[in-house]
């Protein structure tokens, strides 16, 4: 079963538009979602979660349609926002006790082992938190209640690198269970290199690609030559190009490059910059 | 929905002490004020903003935004906080109603029909506040919500003062006695009250967070 089945999905307000996305994240699986500022990010994660509603298209939740009593679809669904929108005022206490009262499945004895994994003062308020442990408590609840999803949006920005990577860890262990998913949003494109099985990236409102993070690893590289080289390539093997005076560049599909010319690997951000430039 | 009235319980005991303490005071003058309504009425426009108090609140924190993750409808998103206002106001009422028995015993001036009314008269202040201001900010969020409420507001005024040149002079129903009127009234509100829950639902469930 697939975790998330996105199709045809599209929103407008203003002048942006979310332009028929269509994404599926099988169960077991982590997908980051990569975009910069204003791609449509976060407008995907409150379309998921019906926060805001779609202009058309269908989403699906755990096989569950996301406008057919969504609620009960939501007990299976942890959620951590960029701002987390705890508020300031709540102490993690207090925030256990309230969850408890919201999800049938809350586990105290998870929530109170994630709040001492994260060092995480029970009765201080989250507003004299540091952005980072505002995250952590969002994460803990997030992944307190039995979740079979998880939808991360920027959940590991504001964190420190030694935490960050506990807290990557912590999501490739939640999905080692082949019935639990995540989608996580990042700029850190690092974070999602580390943990994501699939990358879709989007770019003004445009799914520019989604795939295998490791089938992109082996169909794309780099190639540094100079300019006769690079005119000497078939077209279809070259994505995009930089030409300076010291020579030039290029993304490859290393399928159609001649074994000769060495092709360097490229990483998930050197990708995705290339290819929103190919986009512009 | 238990949670979220915990919540807003938790937030009414950080960010609404003042609202307490003011309503103590209010309530402890109008004991010795001889009967001065603005005492007995004041609290009960201050209680009146507690739901819009913790709107606010929710907005700064996007805990709105938050609130749509987890499993709650919007119906029980709006509804918790007219039961949060409207529990507020029921124990201001009763409150202010025992405080109004006392001074009236105290000074020797106990009626039944003077209790009554003032209890009719707390009911629909109570009401109407919350009434009118809660589908303006459940519409358009806190700061648009607040110039539509002045503006919703002013026009109120401006059309009771043209109303009252208009018919001002003629008497309505020489039958209706004063307590009519306040049962009439309170009536109204209580029928305002269940209109507005419903209206602030219907804006929520359309709102775009």
């Amino acid at each position: 079963m697939n975790a998330l089945e996105i199709m045809n999905l599209t929103k407008s307000f203003g002048d942006f538009k979310l332009d028929g996305l269509n994404l599926t994240l099988p169960s077991g699986c982590i997908m980051g979602l990569i975009g910069e500022n204003g791609a449509g990010k976060s407008t995907t994660i409150k379309l998921i979660l019906d926060i805001i509603h779609k202009d058309s298209g269908k989403i699906t939740i755990l096989g569950r349609d996301n406008e057919e009593d969504i609620r009960l679809t939501k007990e299976d669904v942890g959620v951590v926002f960029d701002e987390v929108g705890i508020p300031g005022a709540l102490t993690p206490v207090q925030v256990g006790k309230i969850m408890k009262n919201t999800y049938k499945n809350w586990d105290e004895n998870e929530y109170s082992s994630l709040l001492k994994k994260f060092s995480l003062p029970e009765s201080k308020r989250f507003k004299d938190f540091s952005r980072g442990m505002k995250m952590k408590l969002g994460i803990a609840v997030a992944m307190s209640h039995g979740s079979k999803l998880l939808l991360l949006d920027e959940a590991t920005s504001g964190l420190d690198p030694v935490v960050r990577d506990e807290v990557v860890e912590m999501f490739s262990e939640f999905t080692r269970d082949e019935s639990h998913s995540i989608l996580i949003s990042s700029h850190i494109v690092s974070d999602l290199e580390k943990l994501c099985d699939y990358v879709a990236f989007l770019h003004k409102g445009r799914l520019l690609l989604c795939e295998e993070k490791d089938l992109l690893l082996s169909e794309y590289g780099i190639i540094h030559c100079t300019e006769e080289q690079l005119r000497s390539l078939p077209s279809e093997a070259v994505k995009h190009k930089k030409i300076s005076p010291y020579g030039a560049e290029a993304l490859v599909m290393r399928s159609s490059v001649p074994s000769d010319i060495r092709i360097s690997p490229i990483s998930i951000e050197e990708l995705f910059v290339y290819m929103v430039k190919e986009a512009k | 929905m238990k949670g979220l009235l915990l919540k807003d319980l938790y937030m009414i005991k950080t960010y609404c002490r003042a609202y307490f303490l003011i309503v103590a005071v209010f309530l402890a003058v109008s004991v010795s004020s001889n009967g001065n309504i603005f005492f007995t009425f004041y609290p009960c426009m201050i209680i009146g903003m507690i739901p819009v108090t913790l709107l606010g609140y929710d907005e700064q924190s996007k805990w709105n935004e938050y609130c749509g993750a987890l499993p709650y409808s919007k119906s029980q998103i709006v509804s918790a906080k007219y039961s949060i206002g409207l529990s507020a106001q029921i124990l201001l009422i009763i409150l202010s109603s025992a405080v109004q028995a006392v001074r009236m015993a105290i000074t020797d001036t106990f009626s039944a029909v003077d209790l009554l009314q003032i209890i009719e008269m707390l009911i629909s202040l109570s009401l109407i506040t919350s009434s009118i201001s809660l589908p303006f900010m459940f519409r358009f969020g806190i700061e648009k919500g607040r110039i539509a409420y002045y503006v919703m507001i002013g026009i109120a005024c401006a059309g009771s003062f043209i109303a009252a040149n208009a018919f001002g002079k003629k008497e309505i129903n020489p039958q209706l006695s004063f307590n009519s009127v306040l049962v009439i009234i309170c009536l109204a509100a209580v029928a305002l009250y269940a209109l507005s829950w419903f209206l602030s639902i219907k804006f929520y469930e359309k709102r775009e967070r």
